[in-house]
């Protein structure tokens, strides 16, 4: 049996899709994908609407703190099998994901778990910044 | 030393750039006076005096007596509060 295990990470000016990140981390041996989807939220800023955000990265320095953060992932939660975590660059418009990462593993507790851990990690941890783009109300 | 210097987010919009190579820069040196030079060079900086961290060669450094080691080509990057995710 294969123990082979992937941390996919990817960083994308195009819309991310839910599908691509799922069937990277789908494996036989797991009868969990635990999901989570970041979605730009249409929001208000001093008064003004939040029409969109624009995402900028360290971009090397986001794959090494994501590899760091998956080494912590599988320290505390073993189980788990593979990590996918996509996230935007550039222009996102109210209503589309920001961030989509999945996380398979044997059973569901752990990759529930470790998907709540992950996102929390990367927005503490991952050199990325956002930007609102506001029109005035 | 000579490093390359990268600013991020509100920290490029102040310095009105987003890369820069910093000459004669002493080593070892204290994070705490390396970001000195850097707000010498760019005195719009002090805004985020107390909100910022740096990087160095991809690892996070808290703005302190903390002593770094650089050497030629380094990479430093001012990283002003994360918003991920």
């Amino acid at each position: 049996m294969s123990a082979e295990v992937r941390d996919v990470f990817k960083l994308s000016r195009d819309w991310l899709s839910v599908q691509e990140v799922v069937d990277t981390v789908s494996s036989s041996s797991c009868g969990a994908i635990s999901v989570f989807i970041g979605t730009t939220r249409e929001d208000q800023v001093d008064g003004r609407k939040v029409v969109g955000l624009e995402y900028e990265a360290y971009e090397s320095m986001v794959q090494s703190e994501l590899t760091k953060l998956c080494a912590d992932i599988r320290t505390r939660w073993p189980s788990v099998r593979h990590v996918c975590i996509h996230h935007r660059l550039g222009w996102v418009s109210v209503g589309e994901a920001s961030v989509i990462m999945a996380i398979s593993s044997p059973h569901r507790h752990e990759g529930q778990q470790a998907v709540q851990y992950c996102i929390s990690q990367l927005k503490a941890n991952a050199p990325i910044w956002k930007k609102w783009l506001v029109v005035t109300v | 030393m000579t490093v390359t210097v990268l600013f991020f987010a509100k920290s490029a919009e102040l310095a009105g750039l987003k890369e820069e190579e910093l000459v004669a820069v002493p080593t070892p040196i204290s994070s705490k006076d390396l970001w000195g030079l850097l707000l010498r060079k760019h005195p719009r900086l002090l805004v985020l005096e107390g909100q910022v961290v740096l990087a160095v060669r991809q690892q996070y450094v808290a703005i302190c007596d903390q002593v770094l080691t650089l050497a030629d080509g380094d990479e430093v990057a001012v990283v002003p509060p994360l918003s991920g995710g």
